[in-house]
């Protein structure tokens, strides 16, 4: 009997190949090999969400019923979903194969975390009263397409410091890779869109918030960590379109953003969690 | 002098470097608001911290840092910045947008970055048709602007693309204003009603004072349901509204659905048990005398056979993970009074109080609901900043100005052919759009036939 643990634990390895094939693809400069990184990725996001369609029924059987988006164990999964979706979408759209490595580590990394770390909990939970709202969904998926989007840019800055870090030559590992100039504009490009989606997440957060609680912006440390994402992608967007940086200082913003988005994603919860815990202050 | 001073902080106030600036000081005092426990009392302070941090705390408010003045003048700088870049830049853009171009001029084209420039073996009547064609198939009419001996063209797309950075600004100014309109006439506040009880009051949030409704809220009845794990599944109360002694209102309110009356906003937010009595036992451990009472909460009541009081001080569902506890207190004339925490539930060996063991016989509780109570005049404001946040930002990512000139004029006499000059401009997505414009030269080249 397939279960959805079984298609999520393939997923997983077949994340790590595909970050694996990527990888080969670029070190050995054969672009069949990268060609295989590609439908190795799509076959694994179609897996995947089989999996987390499987676990929405399966939510249905014991009784719970909900999206599956409700915890950490589901949003990791949910997160790897969306980095594959907008790397392929974006790998698609620029005929680049040679940027998979990042998006397929960071799938695979997610997906492994919420397997085999005990930290996380993968059974199905039944949801609190507070998060039974479809506001749930519009808020979980805007806020993790907006996370996947900074993932593939942080791996787009990697690259290009790395490029730029180099001299161009024919027998290099990155030759394969875009220029710089085109690295830099898709970096923008997924930096804004990015910035659209989690404003999207910070907003449909704070209107569900409003209907549940009566206060659409109260400062809790997530709500201010994304805050602080926000205004750290903002002053990227700023800086490039007024100020005209270019290249590896935006390259740098970009990294040090999405280490605010996972500082949001997880810091919050693990670090400050002891120190300000939501409940304790209310 | 006094002029140029305030000329000097406008020319701060308009430069992009700032924006930048205040984005990085939110950020950065946002990251303290939230690694420093935010709402602790002096008490609690004391407890945590030393004397020069209290110090430190304290002054700069960053204990409650985002309702400090100094957090509130940094948004503020952020609105004043932002109407200031506003009033700079918008008559440049509304200027760019009015312009209508009235030639085109090879030369220009030529150093525009995006160009491309061919001879065609075709007539210029047949190119001027081709191109006609192709240009409106990939980007829209090509408006006329033909000159002496030659032909010219404009096709823009988006044209109102520039300002849409503009709607964004107004969307954050919208949001500001409406939480500033929110949190000076409106408020904030919760109720516990039990029930079967009528409140009228809402304890204000972040402060010890109430707020009287002008109508009653009854709590008819209160539910909670839960999973089999022990979880809550869900909890509602049946509310009824009493104005004038009318019942105005019968609804059942829910989690996640509130309930509007009268411009006020109710919220399911909570449940527990308040108690109502309990009957106690003292038993004198030097000479073992019983004494048994009830006692109402937070009332006096004379403890039989004594000179003695007793009143029931607070109540707490689950104290320190040990179950429902209370404070009893236990007054002496001419003495100060004692008081303890005392466990309902079980006969616990610390439920004592001086020289009385403690043993509570019953108590009676009573479930309560715990409603979140609202007023927001500036909700619509931010509701609309966000909406036009969303479209301000979306379009921002999906629509670019781009703009396309062509010129085309016979060969001089003698030679064959028609010379063709094309550029493009664009003010996002360049990549894309230099990889369309080299599409649509290359296409242009083929089909009418480059010389040579």
């Amino acid at each position: 009997m397939i279960t959805s643990s079984i298609l999520l634990g393939i997923t997983t390895f077949a994340y790590l190949l595909c970050a694996l094939l990527y990888l080969s693809g670029v070190i050995f400069r054969r672009r069949t090999i990268m060609f295989w990184g590609s439908v190795n990725g799509a076959a694994a996001l179609v897996i995947q969400m089989a999996g987390m369609g499987l676990r929405w029924w399966e939510s249905y059987q014991i009784g719970y019923g909900h999206v599956p988006l409700s915890n950490l164990y589901e949003s990791l999964v949910f997160a790897a979903w969306a980095i594959m979706l907008i790397y392929l979408v974006m790998e698609y759209r620029t005929k680049q194969r040679s940027l998979g490595v990042f998006p397929a580590v960071f799938a695979f990394l997610a997906m492994a975390y919420a397997s085999f770390s005990t930290g996380v909990n993968s059974k199905i939970q039944p949801l609190l009263p507070a998060l039974k709202s479809n506001w749930l969904i519009a808020h979980v998926v805007t806020c993790f397409i907006g996370y996947a989007a900074f993932a593939v840019s942080f791996g787009i800055s990697i690259l290009f410091i790395a490029r730029e870090s180099r001299h161009e030559t024919s027998g290099n590992a990155l030759s394969l890779l875009p220029n710089l100039r085109q690295l830099d504009e898709l970096n923008y490009q997924m930096v804004l869109f990015g910035f659209l989606w989690l404003s999207l997440g910070i907003i449909t957060g704070s209107v569900w918030a409003d209907l549940a609680w009566g206060s659409y912006w109260s400062w809790d440390p997530k709500e201010t960590w994304s805050l602080i994402t926000w205004l750290i992608y903002a002053a990227l967007l700023h800086a490039r379109n007024m100020k005209g940086w270019r290249g590896s200082r935006v390259a740098w913003m970009s990294i040090i953003g999405f280490g605010c988005v996972l500082f949001t994603y997880f810091g919050v919860n693990f670090l400050l969690g002891g120190l300000h815990s939501y409940v304790n202050i209310r | 002098m006094q002029k140029s001073f305030w000329q000097g902080i406008y020319k701060k106030l308009a430069s992009p470097k700032l924006t930048v600036i205040i984005f990085f000081f939110l950020a950065a005092a946002s990251v303290v608001g939230t690694l420093l426990p935010q709402g602790l009392g002096e008490a609690e302070l004391q407890r945590h911290y030393g004397q020069r941090a209290i110090w430190f705390i304290t002054t700069f408010g960053l204990n409650d840092l985002y309702h400090t003045g100094w957090f509130r003048f940094l948004l503020f700088l952020l609105c004043a910045n932002l109407i200031v870049c506003t009033i700079e830049r918008l008559p440049k853009t509304l200027k760019v947008f009015r312009r209508r171009e009235e030639q085109v001029d090879p030369q220009k084209l030529t150093k525009c970055s995006l160009n491309c420039q061919f001879t065609s073996k075709l007539s210029r009547d047949e190119v001027e048709a081709r191109i006609t064609n192709i240009i409106a198939e990939r980007f829209g009419p090509l408006q006329r602007l033909d000159g002496a001996g030659y032909m010219g063209g404009v096709a823009e797309k988006s044209r109102w693309s520039p300002f849409m950075v503009y709607v964004v600004h107004l969307s954050v100014l919208l949001v500001l204003c409406g939480a500033l309109v929110g949190s000076i006439f409106g408020f904030k506040g919760s109720m516990s009603i039990p029930e079967g009880e009528s409140v009228s009051e809402v304890m204000l949030e972040g402060s010890d004072s109430g707020l009287n409704l002008p109508f009653q809220v009854r709590c008819d009845k209160f539910n909670v349901s839960y999973y089999d794990n022990g979880m809550p599944q869900e909890f509602r109360s049946d509310l009824t509204l009493i104005r004038n002694g009318q019942e105005v209102l019968k609804q059942e309110l829910r989690v996640n659905d509130p309930l509007t009356y009268d411009g006020i906003t109710f919220y399911q937010a909570s449940y527990g048990a308040i108690l109502k009595e309990a009957e106690v036992e003292l038993t004198d451990r030097e000479s073992g005398a019983v004494r048994r009472f009830v006692a109402p909460f937070r009332e006096w009541v004379d403890i039989p056979g004594t000179r003695y009081r007793a009143q029931i001080l607070r109540f707490e569902e689950d104290f320190r993970r040990l179950g429902p506890a209370m404070i009893l207190v236990i007054s002496r004339a001419g003495r100060e009074p004692d008081a303890s925490w005392i466990l309902i539930d079980s006969d616990f060996h610390g439920n004592k109080i001086e020289n009385y063991h403690v043993r509570v016989l019953h108590a009676t509780r009573i479930a309560y609901t715990g409603l979140q109570v609202k007023q927001d005049p500036g909700a619509w404001l931010v509701w609309l900043g966000f909406a036009t946040m969303l479209v301000g930002i979306g379009l921002i990512y999906y629509v670019s100005n781009r703009k396309l000139w062509v010129w085309a004029a016979a060969e001089e006499p003698g030679k064959r052919g028609t010379k063709i000059v094309i550029a493009g401009r664009t003010n996002r997505n360049e990549l894309s759009f230099e990889q369309e414009f080299k599409k649509l030269c290359d296409r242009l080249r083929a089909e009418l036939g480059q010389e040579g």
